[in-house]
C-alpha cells in the first residue's frame, strides 16, 4: 500500500474527531508530547550540542512516530483532527522518494536524502528566505547574485512589499499582483545570471493566500518548488489544501514547511526534537511533501542558534535522517543581522550542526527575518561554504567546533545587532559587495577557519 | 488557617497549574471571610505573576503560562459572582482591545500578551485573529477602551496595522485611544512610521508599555 490518498486526507478534515483548538493544544498535544519524552527517556544535555548517540536519535524517532500516531494534525478551519494509523504512517515512510529534482536543463539539481556524517555535499537552497525587499531593483539584483553563486542549487526568493509604491496588503489585488511580479522578476534575475533553469523553491514568498500563490504560478514551472506551510503546532488551514490540489495537478514539487517553537507548546528542546519527527510525518501525509523544510525557532530570540535549539535541530535531524529516506532541509534563523560578526559565527555553528546531522540547507535569514532589505548574497554564500566544508565531519569534531562558536555569541542572543541593509552593503548599480563588505566577509572566513571550519575555497 | 497561609496556598496553586487547588483555596478564603479583591490581588495575581516572570526567563514555557491562566480563570469564576454582588470590582488598570490584524492568523504571541495584561489588572477584550480594522473600531467604542493592541507576525500583514490607525484617524477618534503594536517583524521604526503610540518587542515589555500608555493618558 502506498501513501494515504490525498482525497482521503481531505475527507478526514471533515470526518475526523471534533475538538476545540484549545483542547487540542493543551489536552492532546502537550500531554501526549510529555508522555513520550518521559517514556523514551529523552534528555537535553547542554554540554553536548551535537550528540553522536545513535540510540538517542532512534528513540527520538520512535517517540515522534508514537506521538504523531496519538495526536495527528489539527485542521483549524473544521476543528477536526486528521489522524493516521501506524500502518499508514509506516507506508508513507516506506514509499517516500529519496530524491527530488528541481530546475531545468543544466541548472537541474537533485535534492537527495543524507545521513549523519554523510560525505554527500548538502543541497544548498540559497537566498533571501522570504525577507521583505523594498524595490523591484533590489529584488532582481538579489536573484541575479544568488544565481551567480556557484554553490546555489536552488533559490529562496525575497518578498516584494510594494507594487509601484502601493503597499502589498494580504488578500488584496496588490498581493496577487505582487505574486505575479515576483515570478516575472525572478525570471529576469536568473536570465541576467545566465542560469534560466535554476529553480525558485519557495514559490511565491510574498503570497500568503492560496489565490495569490496560484495566480503567480503561470510564470513558474512544475520544477520550481512549492512551499506549503503549516501552523505551530501541528495545525493546518484549509487554503493549504487548495494549494496542494493545484500543485498536484501541475505535477509540481511540494516543499512541506514546518516551524516547531521552543518555548511554545513543544516546551523545551526535547519537545522540539520529538515534534520535528512528528512534523516530518505530517509533512509527508498531510502536506504531501516531496521533501521537508524545518525551521525550529526559539520563541523569545526568534532564532535557531540558542544552544537548546541547536541541540534539538541536530538530534531531530539525526532521528529523521537515520529513519526516513525522504530528504530534509533546515533553515537556521540567525539572531544577528547580515554582515555582523555575530551573524557569521551563528551561521557557522548552525550550518555545521545541520550538515553533520544529515540535513540539507536553506540559508539565510538574519536578525529574525524582521527587517526590510536586511539581506544580501554574501551571507547565504558563506553558509553554503560552511555546509560544503563540514560535509563528512564527525559529529564529535563538529560538536567541539560548535561549542567554541556558540561561546562567542550565546550571551548576546537577546540583544543581537541589526547588521547592514542591502543598500548599505552592496552597490545598488552593479549589485556587487562594497569593498568594506568584502573585507568583512574575508576577515570572518579567516577567523572562523581558524576555529576549525575547513573551508575548501 | 490565617489569611497569609490562604493567600500563599492560592499563589502556589496557580504556580502548580492546579485548577482544583486554586478553587479550593479561594473557597476556603471566602468562607473565612477574606475579601475577594484581596484574594485576587494578594493571592492569585502574585502566583500568575511568578509564572509570567518564569516564562519571560524561559524557566517554564507556554503550556505552563496557559495552565496557570486556566487555574487563575477557574478561581476567578468562583470569585466573580461574589464581586458582582458586592458591586465592587478588582482594581482595573485600564481596558485594552487586542487582536491580530486582518490577513494574519497567528495567535500565540498575541495570546501571551493578553494573558500577561490580564494578570496585571487590565480588562482585555481579545478580538482574536484576522481582525479587520472596522472590528477594532467597533470594539474600542463599545468597550470604551483605553488602549488598542495590534499584533502582526508577517511582513505582508504589517500594513494592516497602519490601516487600523488610518481608520481611527479618518473617524476623528485617533487621539481617544493609545495604540500599541507588536509582532515578530515589527520594530520601533515601523511603529513611528505608522504613527503608533508604542511598540513592544516582548510580552513583558508590552505590559510595561500598557502601564506607560495609561500613565500618559491619565496624566
Amino acid at each position: 500500500m502506498s501513501r494515504v490518498p490525498f482525497l482521503d486526507v481531505i475527507d478526514r478534515t471533515f470526518e475526523g474527531k471534533y475538538i476545540s483548538q484549545e483542547d487540542f493544544e493543551m489536552n492532546v498535544f502537550v500531554p501526549e508530547l510529555r508522555k513520550v519524552i518521559e517514556k523514551y527517556k529523552i534528555k537535553f544535555d547542554p554540554q553536548v550540542l551535537i550528540p553522536d548517540d545513535d540510540d538517542l536519535a532512534d528513540r527520538i524517532f520512535q517517540a515522534g512516530l508514537e506521538f504523531y500516531q496519538n495526536v495527528g494534525t489539527y485542521c483549524v478551519d473544521t476543528e477536526r483532527i486528521i489522524s493516521f494509523s501506524e500502518k499508514e504512517i509506516l507506508d508513507a515512510l516506506r514509499t517516500a522518494s529519496n530524491k527530488v529534482a528541481f530546475g531545468e536543463g543544466r541548472d537541474l539539481r537533485w535534492l537527495k536524502n543524507r545521513t549523519p556524517e554523510s560525505e554527500t555535499p548538502p543541497f544548498c537552497f540559497l537566498g533571501a528566505v522570504g525577507v521583505a525587499v523594498s524595490s523591484d531593483e533590489i529584488f532582481v539584483n538579489l536573484i541575479q547574485a544568488f544565481s551567480e553563486c556557484e554553490l546555489t542549487d536552488t533559490i529562496t526568493m525575497p518578498s516584494l512589499t510594494n507594487i509601484n509604491g502601493r503597499t502589498v496588503r494580504p488578500n488584496s489585488p496588490f498581493e496577487v499582483m505582487a505574486a505575479i511580479r515576483s515570478a516575472r522578476l525572478y525570471k529576469e534575475g536568473t536570465a541576467r545570471a545566465g542560469r534560466p533553469g535554476i529553480a525558485a523553491m519557495n514559490a511565491i514568498a510574498c503570497a500568503s493566500s492560496d489565490v495569490a500563490k496560484i495566480a503567480g504560478s503561470h510564470y513558474l514551472r512544475p520544477t520550481d518548488g512549492w512551499m506549503i506551510g503549516s501552523t505551530a503546532e501541528l495545525k493546518v488551514e484549509t487554503p493549504r489544501f487548495n494549494e496542494i490540489a493545484y500543485v498536484r495537478d501541475i505535477g509540481g514539487r511540494i516543499l512541506a514547511e514546518t516551524t516547531p517553537l521552543l518555548g511554545g507548546f513543544c516546551g523545551g528542546p526535547e519537545g522540539v526534537a520529538v515534534a520535528s519527527v512528528a512534523y516530518h510525518l505530517h509533512g509527508l501525509l498531510v502536506l504531501r511533501g516531496d521533501c521537508q523544510l524545518h525551521c525550529p525557532l526559539h520563541l523569545k530570540f526568534v532564532c535557531a542558534t540558542a544552544p537548546p535549539v541547536l541541540w534539538a535541530l541536530s538530534v531531530g535531524a539525526q532521528a529523521i535522517t537515520r529513519n526516513s529516506h525522504s530528504p530534509i532541509m533546515i533553515s537556521p534563523f540567525l539572531a544577528a543581522g547580515a554582515m555582523e560578526e555575530m551573524c557569521f559565527l551563528e551561521a557557522a555553528a548552525a550550518v555545521t550542526a545541520i550538515v553533520v546531522s544529515g540535513s540539507n540547507l536553506e540559508a539565510q535569514v538574519t536578525y529574525g527575518g524582521a527587517t526590510t532589505d536586511l539581506t544580501g548574497p554574501l551571507t547565504p554564500q558563506f553558509s553554503a561554504e560552511v555546509a560544503h566544508a563540514t560535509a563528512g565531519m564527525t559529529r564529535k569534531d563538529a560538536n567541539d567546533i560548535v561549542i567554541k562558536l556558540v561561546d562567542q555569541f550565546k550571551t548576546s542572543l537577546g540583544e543581537a545587532p541589526r547588521g547592514k541593509l542591502y543598500q548599505e552593503a552592496y552597490d545598488m548599480r552593479t549589485g556587487r559587495p562594497l569593498p568594506e563588505t568584502l573585507k568583512k566577509y574575508k576577515q570572518m572566513k579567516e577567523k572562523i577557519g581558524k576555529m576549525g571550519i575547513p573551508f575548501k575555497v | 488557617m490565617g489569611d497569609q497561609a490562604l493567600l500563599e496556598k492560592m499563589s502556589q496553586a496557580i504556580i502548580a497549574l492546579d485548577k482544583d487547588a486554586a478553587i479550593e483555596a479561594v473557597e476556603a478564603a471566602i468562607s473565612e471571610g477574606m475579601s475577594p479583591l484581596k484574594a485576587i490581588e494578594e493571592g492569585l495575581q502574585p502566583g500568575i505573576k511568578t509564572v509570567g516572570e518564569r516564562f519571560e526567563t524561559f524557566e517554564c514555557y507556554l503550556p505552563e503560562l496557559i495552565g496557570s491562566a486556566q487555574a487563575f480563570t477557574a478561581a476567578m469564576d468562583v470569585l466573580e459572582p461574589i464581586i458582582a454582588q458586592m458591586s465592587d470590582n478588582q482594581k482595573n488598570n485600564g481596558t485594552v482591545v487586542m487582536g491580530t490584524v486582518k490577513g494574519d492568523i497567528h495567535k500565540i504571541g498575541k495570546d501571551i500578551v493578553v494573558l500577561l495584561l490580564k494578570t496585571r489588572g487590565f480588562n482585555v477584550i481579545d478580538l482574536g485573529e484576522n481582525i479587520p480594522a472596522s472590528e477594532f473600531l467597533k470594539a474600542a467604542q463599545k468597550h470604551n477602551a483605553n488602549i488598542i493592541g495590534l499584533s502582526a507576525l508577517l511582513n505582508t500583514t504589517m500594513p494592516a496595522q497602519q490601516e487600523v490607525i488610518n481608520l481611527f484617524k479618518e473617524q476623528g477618534i485617533r487621539d481617544d485611544y493609545a495604540i500599541m503594536v507588536g509582532g515578530a517583524p515589527i520594530s520601533q521604526k515601523w511603529a513611528d512610521q505608522i504613527g503608533a503610540d508604542g511598540y513592544a518587542k516582548t510580552a513583558e515589555e508590552a505590559v510595561k508599555l500598557a502601564f506607560d500608555l495609561m500613565n500618559v493618558k491619565t496624566a
